[in-house]
C-alpha cells in the first residue's frame, strides 16, 4: 500500500502538466474507481442534493414572498430579509461551481481564489447585509387576506422555519397537509422547512468536526510515530484515556458542564467537542504508517539534507500515510452527525428545531402520543444521511485499500 | 506471558487516573461549578441567605476549595488505602473501605446507586452480546458459504444500511409503531418490569384467571425492544467481518489443500476456515461491549429504563459529580478490562501471537 502511494506521488509529479500520458494520479485513479461503484455514486448524489438544499434553503422555504406587489409598489421581502451567512453560503457555493469548470487551474490556485472570495464576502456580507431585527410573519397572509396584496410570488415551502403561525388557530402538531407537506412541530412550525434549514447544521457539524479530529489526531499521531520512545508510550496513554471513556458520556458532560447560552456559539462548541473526542483512531493510524516510514530511505534522507522536522513530517511522510486516515474520516463524518443528532435528541445538543435529532425528539409526546410524521422525515433524514458517508466511505476503502480489508 | 499481564494490568491504573482526571477537571473547569442544580435551587431565597447556604454546601462537599485539592480527595476516597477520618473527628492512615462518595443531587451513596443500575445495564448488554453473535456469526458464514447467492447479495446491501441505522430513530419508531395503542400494543413502552411485577410469581403460572406472564417473562418482554435497538447496528457489523474473514481464510492454502486431500466441504469450512475466522472475531468483543454499553446510555433514556446509562445522562444534567466520575470510572473500567481480555483470548487462540 505504502509502496503504491509513493510511486504514484512520483507519478503525479512527473506527468503534472502533461495530460496526455497515461499514467494517473493516485487521487484521480481513486476518484476513477470510486464514480464507478453504483453505490458510492448515490451517496455522492445524496451529499451534493443536501449540500444545494442547505445552501438555497432561504430560497426553498420562506415565508417572505420572492416577489410581491402591494400598494403599486414591487418589492422583495425575502431578498431583504436574506442574512449575512446566506448571502455566503451562496457567493461560496457558486464560486465553487464557477472554479469546478477551469479544469486547467491548479487545485492550490483554486483554493486560494476559494478563501480570497469567501474571506472578501463574508467581510462585505458582515457590514451591508442588515436584516430587519423585528420579522413579522403573519403580515403576507393577513395582507393576502384583506386583499392589499396584488400578486406574489412565493417559494415552494411558504414558511420559514421560525414562523410560528399566531395568527393560525391550533397549528401545533399537525399531520402533513396539503399547506404542511411534512407536517408541523410542537412549536406550530413547518417540519419540512426546519428540516430544510437543519441541513447546514447537520453538513457543517459532520465536516468541520471531522476536520479538528483529523488534524489533531495527524499531529498526534505523527509525533507519536516519528519519534516513538517515551513519546510513544506517554502518547499510548493519552490515546488509551480517550479510547478507554465512553465517548458519548464524555461528550455529554463537555456539552453539559461548558453550554453557552448564545446558540451560534454553542454549535461552534460542539463542533470542538466532538471533534476533541474523536481523534484517537486518526491518531492509531497516522501512528502505525509513521511507525513504519520513518526508517525509510527518503526519511533518512530528508533528514539528512537538514530540512525543518515540519516539512519531514508534513511534505515528505504524511503523502505516503495519509490513506487510512482519508478511508476513516468519511467514516468519521458519519459518526458526528449521528453524535450530533443523538446529542439533540437527548436536549444536551443544538436547541430542538435547529437539528434534525432535536426535532426527532418532539415525536413521542407526553402521555403516549405519537406524531409519526415528527419521526419519519428528520428519521429518515439523518438515516440517509449518515448512509450515504457510509456508502462512499467503503467506496474509499475499496478503491484505496483492498487488502485493508479484502472482501474479495 | 504473565509479564505481560501484569504489566498490562499496572497500565490500566494510569490509565484510569487520567480519565478521571479529565472527566473531573473538565466538570470542574465550567462556569457555574459542581453541583450547579444544587446550589441553583437556593436562588429564590433572599440574596444575602442564598449566600450562606451555598457557602455552607460548598464547605460541607469540600467545593470552595482548589481542584487539585478537591481531586486528591476523591482519589484519597476511592482508594483502598489512604487516610480516613474517624467518628471521633481523627485521622488515621491505613487499609480501609473504597468509597465512591454521596450524590449532591440524590443524597444516597453513589456506591448504593450503581449497585442498583449497574446490574440493569449489564444484563441489556449480555443479552444482547449472544444474540449480536449469533446472528453476525450466524448470517456471516451462511453469507460466505453461498456467496453470491440471495442471502448473500440480500445481506451486502443491507447490512452497511443496518449499520447506518440511528439507535435513536429505530428507538422511537419501535416505540412509536410497536408498543402504542392507535397502532399496534405488542410491547410495554418503558421501564424494566410491569407495575405489578413485584405481585407476580418467578415463572410463568397458570390459574383461574388464565395465563400469568410471571417476573422473568415480564422482564424479558419489557427488554426485548431494547435489546434489538441494542444489537442491530452490532451484528451488522459482525456479520461483515465475519463474511471476510471466512472468505480470506477460503482461499488459503490450507483449505485448499483440505479440500484436495478430499475432505468433505462441511468439513473444510467448520472445521478447518472457520476456526482460523474466529481469530478476527475474538478481537471484535473487545471493540463491541464498550460499544454497547455506550449504546446503552441512547437505549435507556429512550426506553426509560433505570441502568447506568441513564444515570449518567441524568448525573450530568444534573451537574453531579459523584455520580459522573463514578459512571466515567465503571465504564473505563469495562473497556479497559474487555480490552485486556481479548488481547490475552487473542494469544490463547492464536500461539502464532507472542507479547514477550
Amino acid at each position: 500500500m505504502t509502496e503504491i502511494g509513493v510511486n504514484s506521488n512520483i507519478a503525479a509529479d512527473t506527468t503534472a502538466g502533461r495530460p496526455d500520458v497515461a499514467v494517473k494520479a493516485l487521487y484521480q485513479q481513486v476518484l476513477a474507481s470510486v464514480f464507478r461503484q453504483g453505490s458510492a455514486r448515490t451517496g455522492i448524489f445524496w451529499i451534493v442534493s443536501l449540500v444545494a438544499l442547505a445552501v438555497f434553503a432561504p430560497f426553498l422555504a420562506n415565508t417572505h414572498p420572492l416577489l410581491m406587489k402591494r400598494g403599486g409598489v414591487v418589492s422583495s421581502p425575502l431578498l431583504r430579509h436574506l442574512t449575512p451567512s446566506d448571502v455566503i453560503l451562496v457567493v461560496a457555493f457558486f464560486t465553487a461551481v464557477v472554479l469546478w469548470f477551469f479544469k486547467r487551474v491548479r487545485l492550490t490556485v483554486k483554493a486560494i481564489i476559494f478563501v480570497v472570495v469567501l474571506v472578501v464576502a463574508s467581510v462585505t456580507a458582515g457590514m451591508t447585509v442588515r436584516p430587519p431585527e423585528v420579522v413579522v410573519y403573519e403580515q403576507y397572509r393577513n395582507w393576502t387576506q384583506a386583499g392589499e396584496i396584488e400578486w406574489a410570488w412565493y417559494v415552494p415551502v411558504r414558511y420559514s422555519p421560525d414562523d410560528h403561525q399566531r395568527d393560525v388557530e391550533d397549528a401545533r402538531l399537525k399531520a402533513p397537509t396539503g399547506m404542511h407537506w411534512f407536517g408541523t412541530t410542537a412549536d406550530a412550525a413547518d417540519l419540512l422547512s426546519n428540516m430544510l434549514y437543519a441541513t447546514r447544521i447537520a453538513l457543517s457539524i459532520g465536516f468541520i468536526s471531522t476536520g479538528i479530529a483529523v488534524v489533531i489526531g495527524v499531529f498526534i499521531g505523527g509525533l507519536m510515530g516519528y519519534y516513538s520512545g517515551i513519546i510513544d508510550l506517554l502518547g499510548m496513554r493519552l490515546v488509551e484515556i480517550f479510547d478507554a471513556i465512553p465517548t458519548l458520556l464524555l461528550i455529554l458532560s463537555f456539552v453539559a458542564f461548558f453550554r453557552p447560552n448564545d446558540p451560534a456559539i454553542l454549535l461552534y462548541s460542539v463542533m470542538a467537542i466532538i471533534g476533541l473526542t474523536s481523534w484517537v483512531q486518526y491518531a492509531y493510524f497516522v501512528r502505525a504508517e509513521f511507525l513504519k516510514l520513518r526508517e525509510q530511505d527518503f526519511v533518512h534522507a530528508a533528514r539528512a539534507a537538514g530540512l525543518p522536522l515540519r516539512s519531514i513530517l508534513f511534505k515528505h511522510m504524511l503523502p505516503n500515510g495519509i490513506t487510512p486516515v482519508l478511508i476513516t474520516a468519511s467514516f468519521g463524518v458519519a459518526g458526528a452527525i449521528l453524535i450530533e443528532s443523538t446529542l439533540s435528541f437527548l436536549g444536551i445538543g443544538l436547541p430542538g428545531e435547529s437539528s434534525w435529532g432535536g426535532l426527532l425528539n418532539q415525536a413521542l409526546g407526553v402521555g403516549g402520543s405519537f406524531y409519526w410524521w415528527i419521526a419519519i422525515y428528520p428519521g429518515l433524514a439523518i438515516f440517509l444521511t449518515v448512509y450515504a458517508y457510509n456508502l462512499v466511505g467503503e467506496a474509499f476503502r475499496d478503491a484505496l485499500d483492498p487488502k485493508l480489508y479484502s472482501f474479495r | 506471558m504473565l509479564t505481560y499481564i501484569t504489566r498490562r494490568i499496572l497500565l490500566i491504573f494510569p490509565t484510569l487516573l487520567g480519565m478521571t482526571a479529565l472527566v473531573f477537571f473538565v466538570m470542574g473547569m465550567a462556569p457555574g461549578g459542581i453541583g450547579g442544580t444544587m446550589l441553583d435551587r437556593f436562588g429564590n431565597l433572599k440574596s444575602e441567605e442564598a449566600a450562606r447556604v451555598r457557602e455552607y454546601y460548598q464547605k460541607r462537599y469540600g467545593l470552595d476549595q482548589p481542584l487539585i485539592v478537591q481531586y486528591g480527595r476523591w482519589l484519597n476516597n476511592i482508594s483502598p488505602v489512604g487516610t480516613e477520618e474517624r467518628e471521633d473527628g481523627t485521622k488515621r492512615f491505613g487499609v480501609k473501605w473504597p468509597s465512591l462518595g454521596e450524590s449532591l443531587e440524590q443524597h444516597r451513596p453513589v456506591s448504593e446507586l450503581m449497585a442498583e443500575r449497574l446490574p440493569i445495564t449489564l444484563l441489556l448488554n449480555f443479552i444482547s452480546l449472544p444474540l449480536v453473535y449469533a446472528i453476525g456469526v450466524g448470517s456471516g458464514v451462511i453469507a460466505a458459504r453461498h456467496r453470491g447467492g440471495w442471502f448473500d447479495r440480500i445481506t451486502s446491501t443491507t447490512q452497511l444500511a443496518m449499520w447506518s441505522l440511528p439507535t435513536i430513530w429505530v428507538g422511537v419508531m419501535m416505540i412509536g409503531f410497536l408498543a402504542n395503542r392507535e397502532y399496534v400494543k405488542w410491547f410495554p413502552t418503558a421501564g424494566m418490569h410491569d407495575m405489578e411485577a413485584g405481585n407476580m410469581l418467578f415463572l410463568p403460572s397458570h390459574d383461574a384467571a388464565g395465563w400469568h406472564l410471571g417476573y422473568v417473562l415480564d422482564g424479558l418482554w419489557h427488554i426485548a425492544l431494547p435489546v434489538v435497538c441494542l444489537s442491530l447496528g452490532s451484528s451488522a457489523y459482525l456479520m461483515k467481518l465475519t463474511r471476510g474473514s471466512m472468505l480470506e481464510n477460503m482461499g488459503a492454502d490450507y483449505s485448499r489443500t483440505a479440500r484436495a486431500k478430499g475432505l468433505p466441504e462441511r468439513v473444510v469450512i467448520y472445521r478447518h476456515v472457520f476456526r482460523n475466522s474466529l481469530l478476527a472475531l475474538i478481537t471484535q468483543a473487545a471493540t463491541i461491549l464498550p460499544a454497547m454499553i455506550g449504546g446503552a446510555v441512547v437505549v435507556e433514556s429512550i426506553f426509560s429504563i433505570p441502568g447506568m446509562g441513564q444515570l449518567g445522562v441524568q448525573a450530568v444534567q444534573a451537574r453531579d459529580r459523584e455520580v459522573v466520575l463514578a459512571v466515567a470510572l465503571v465504564g473505563g473500567l469495562i473497556g479497559l478490562l474487555s480490552q485486556l481480555i481479548r488481547d490475552i483470548l487473542y494469544a490463547m487462540a492464536d500461539p502464532r501471537v507472542s507479547y514477550d
